[in-house]
This record gives structure tokens, sequence and C-alpha cells, in this order.
């Protein structure tokens, strides 16, 4: 345990010690407030078009029920907050291990009594923890829109859990992107490419009409849909056991890529 | 000649790895200095490249080895496969009996390295670097702290312990990656290239204290400096191209009039006797 706790408290001191992490966390505020008053003030020339005229067959005063602050700034938000979060998260990931082996500190860190598991978890943890700070960070606009929406609470922790569990497994993703190659340019890219491919499948599932299995499998595998079902405000076991199974994949993955290298070299 | 480190006023490595650090330095006086290696037939490949071809090689416990060569011979491969960064690809090879291969956690606790230059974080302080160092090796509390400050003075660190480490000169990190080696005093120290990058002085200091260590602990000194191995090493091993080319007292591997022809593989026209088996050795 005092191995685990030296490498986590190492990791959080090199992450922190980086302008990366705070241009990352300050990113990620910024993209995510912009969004939000972007689609605020949409949703407000649109509340005050509704409201001054009778364009769209509408009487005078009325509002549509679908234009509420949920449907119009809420969902929006958290959609596109999760589709750049794509853009975000490899750039923190891309040299938790890539950077090790780049600067050759890899070698000091596997010649610890620190096992190839503890590592690869200690940096796992470091990385988890990081972005979901990031994610409480960028949710404050959001909880706003919740909270002055008139969804609830209930609603608030499922959307922040189901924002979280997103952050976690694209940065799983990244790890394992940055565990196989020395290369911090090849770890951001190659995170960007898989998870954009496993973002959504959906527009795949019309070929597939003939094969319903396979159009299940490719539509199980996406991300987005996942996600989407926490915004709602629905927590499911079946999501929470899909963001897991990457999460432990992806850390499988990770812990053969070390094991790999001592075959390697 | 460059100033002196501070003497050596740890306690000998004692007893068993797994004992707490405590009860290491009270059965100072009773436990044998050092590790025993022992490589037979060790085979490195990478792809179609023989990095290391059938080394056979026995390293005495408290002994200083100097694994000679020119760059590619395969001293670095051969630590790397002493430490269980690397798998061997065949061939047998122990440290106290342990296979670096199938228990590389058991290895490396008889273990210490010190990597070539600035192999080390850059984006830490010094003492945090050490404190990160301590803890993976199983220190903690009062014993930490009382070991990270005696390698601050034992390796001059004092002016420079609350630094960040990317800011030091190569001579204070290698003198950092030296303190991390030795924060719980391992039976088994290994030395990539410590001189390499340095100023002559910087060298000379580094020089000065590997001497201190000699007869303390096994160490394995891998370099392609012919005077840094006969101040340092008492035994040593020439490699060319991943085979051993000489082994023996290294006043008499080196005493030659062309020991670089060593380097180029040419074996000695009169070789050193070889090192007894490891049985008559025990």
């Amino acid at each position: 345990m005092t191995r685990f706790y030296g490498l986590v408290q190492k990791e959080l001191l090199v992450l922190f010690a980086s302008p990366l992490a705070y241009i990352v966390l300050a990113l990620v505020v910024l993209v995510a407030g912009l969004l939000f008053f972007d689609h605020l003030r949409a949703y407000n020339q649109i509340l005050f078009l509704f409201q001054t005229s009778t364009m769209g067959g509408f009487e005078s005063g009325t509002v549509p029920d679908h234009i509420n602050l949920r449907e119009t700034v809420f969902f929006p938000v958290m959609e596109n907050l999760g589709f750049i979060l794509i853009g975000l998260i490899p750039m923190v990931t891309m040299r938790v291990f890539a950077e090790e082996r780049a600067r050759g500190t890899d070698e000091l860190l596997t010649t610890t009594r620190l096992t190839a598991a503890q590592i690869v978890a200690g940096k796992f943890l470091v990385t988890h923890a990081f972005v979901v700070l990031a994610m409480l960070a960028s949710f404050v606009y959001p909880a706003m829109a919740i909270l002055q929406g008139g969804v609830g609470m209930q609603h608030l922790v499922s959307v922040f859990a189901g924002l979280s569990l997103l952050a976690v497994s694209l940065s799983s993703i990244g790890l394992v992107c940055s565990a196989f190659t020395k290369s911090q340019f090849m770890a951001v890219v190659s995170s960007w490419a898989f998870c954009f491919v496993l973002w959504d499948w959906s527009w795949l599932t019309p070929f597939l009409r003939d094969a319903p299995a396979l159009a299940a499998i490719v539509d199980g595998i996406s991300i987005h849909p996942r996600y989407s079902v926490f915004a709602e405000g629905v927590v499911r076991v079946e999501d929470l056991v899909y963001f897991a199974g990457v999460v432990a994949v992806s850390y499988a993955a990770a812990r053969f890529a070390l094991d790999w290298r001592r075959v390697t070299g | 000649m460059g100033k002196r480190f501070r003497g050596d006023d740890v306690t000998t490595r004692t007893g068993s790895p797994g004992e707490g650090h405590e009860a290491r330095d009270a059965h100072a006086e009773a436990t044998p200095t050092g590790v025993r290696i022992e490589a037979r037939g060790l085979c490195r490949r990478f792809g179609d490249h023989v990095a290391l071809d059938g080394l056979d090689l026995s390293i005495k416990p408290g002994e200083a080895f100097g694994l000679l060569g020119a760059n590619g011979a395969g001293k670095t491969t051969f630590i790397r496969l002493v430490t269980g960064v690397l798998l061997p690809s065949g061939g047998h090879l122990t440290v106290d009996g342990h296979s670096p291969a199938s228990d590389p956690v058991e290895v490396r606790k008889r273990l210490g390295f010190v990597a070539e230059t600035s192999r080390i974080y850059p984006d830490l302080r010094v003492r945090a670097f050490l404190r990160f160092a301590g803890r993976a090796r199983d220190l903690s509390g009062p014993t930490l702290e009382r070991r990270i400050e005696h390698a601050i003075g034992r390796f001059r660190l004092e002016d420079v312990a609350d630094r960040w480490i990317g800011q030091l000169s190569k001579g204070y990190q290698q003198r950092v990656s030296l303190a991390q080696a030795f924060l719980d005093d391992p039976p088994l120290v290994i030395v990539d290239e410590p001189t390499s990058g340095l100023d002559p002085l910087q060298q000379e200091e580094v020089r000065a204290v590997l001497h201190e260590l000699r007869g303390k602990h096994t160490l394995i000194l891998c370099t392609h400096d012919l005077s840094e191995a006969r101040e340092l090493a008492e035994r040593c091993a020439v490699l060319h191209k991943g085979r051993l080319v000489t082994e023996g007292p290294t006043a008499t591997v080196l005493g030659g009039a062309d020991p670089l022809a060593l380097f180029r593989g040419e074996a000695p026209a009169d070789p050193p006797p070889p090192s007894p088996p490891l049985e008559a050795v025990r």
C-alpha cells in the first residue's frame, strides 16, 4: 500500500507540475461556459420571437412546450460537451505512459518494487480523478440550467454521473493508446481516432437491416447512446456495466502493453 | 580532484529484503553483503538482432563488477535482464536464486538502479522524488524521512533539496539518481554509464561515491570508460556483439598492450584464468 500511495502522490505531483493540466482544466470550463451561454442566448432569442410575434403560426405571447430550458439549453449543451471531451481528454492522457518512455523514466519506475498492475492502477486512478475534477468544474453551468429549469436534484446527479463516466471511459481509452507508444503525438492522435470511432455507430444500423444481430452489437458498443440515457436522467445497470467494462478492458490492455514491453524491449 | 561525498555512515545492508529496515539494522553484522548473480547461456534477441548470445557470467556477493564494451555490445541488455525489465530469449539467470523473469519484484527488493544521466523526473523537486523512491521501496513514516535526510546529506544535496530536478546540472541529477538508489541501502546496485555526459569534476565526484561503496554492495558498473573500470571494478567482463570476449580481474583484463582490441572483439592472447565455478565460490 505504501508503494501505491507513493506512486499516486508522484503522479499527482507530475500531473500538476505540467501546465497542460491547467490548460485542459481551463479549456473544459471555458468551452462548457461558451456552449452554455451560446445556447442560453439562442433560447432567449427564441423566447423573444415567440412572445413578440405571430410567426410560426402561434398566437402572440404563447410559447410551445418544446421550447424550454431543458430541451433548448441543457440537452444540446450536454451533447456538445460530451463530443468536445473527445478532443480534450486525450490531451491529458497522451503523456501519462508515453512521456515516461520518451524520457526513459519508465526504466526507473519499473525497477522499483511496484508491480505492473500497481503502476497501471496508479496512473488510471490519478487520471480518472483529474477528469472527474474537470467535469465537476465544467458542470457548474449545466447544473444551473437543470436547477433553474426545475429538473431536480436526482436528474442532476444522473447527468453528472453520465458525464463523469463518459470522461473516465474516454480517458481509459486514451491511457491505453499512451501505453502502447512513446510518442505523445501518436498517443493523442490514436486516442482521438479510437474515441471518435467508438462514439456512435448508429449511422451503420440502416445498412445492417439484414443482420439484426450484428446491428445490435454495433449499437451496443457505441458510447453516445449510453451517455444520452444518463442525460435523460435515467441510470440503467446495463449502462453502468458498459462503462465499467470499457475501463476494465482498457486497464487490461494497458497492463498487457507493459508486459509486452518486457518481450519486445 | 572533485569534492568527496560524505562518508557512508549507514549500516551496511543486512538481513533479507522482506524484513523491516529497523530489523535489518539490528542484524548488521550477521549477514553477508551483496547478492550473487549467475547467468548461464543467457540469450536475448530483438527480432533478427542478437543482443546477447549465450552469455555465461558469475558475479559474487559484495563484488564490484565492471561490464565493458562498445556501444551495442549488450551491456544495457544484460542489466535490463537482471532488473527484469526485459525477458530473456533463452538461457538461465538468477539473482540470489530468484529469476528476474518470473519473480521480478523479489529481485527488485534487492536492487538499487542508477540509470543514465537525466533519466529521472524533471517535474519533481528533489525531496519529493526521494520520497516517491522511498515509498516505492516500502519505506514510510519517520524511517523514510530519516533515510531521505541521510541521503541528502550523504550525496551533498542540501542546497538543491527543494529545487526542481529539471533545473539541476547533470552532475546534481546524477547525485539525485544515486541518492534514490541507496535510500534503503540495497545489496545490489546497478549503475549504467554513471559518468556519461558529465564534466571531469562531476565524473570525479560520482566515481568517488562509487568507490566508497565497493565491498558493501554487489556493484555492477556498466561503462565503456576504461579508466572508470580500472578505478572502480575488481573484476570485469568485456562484451562484443552480445558475446563474452573475456572475463577476470580488471588489472589482468585491461592490463594488456591494447585493451581496446577487446572492444573490437579480439580475444586476448593470454586470457585471464576463468572464474571458479559458482559452487566453489559458495
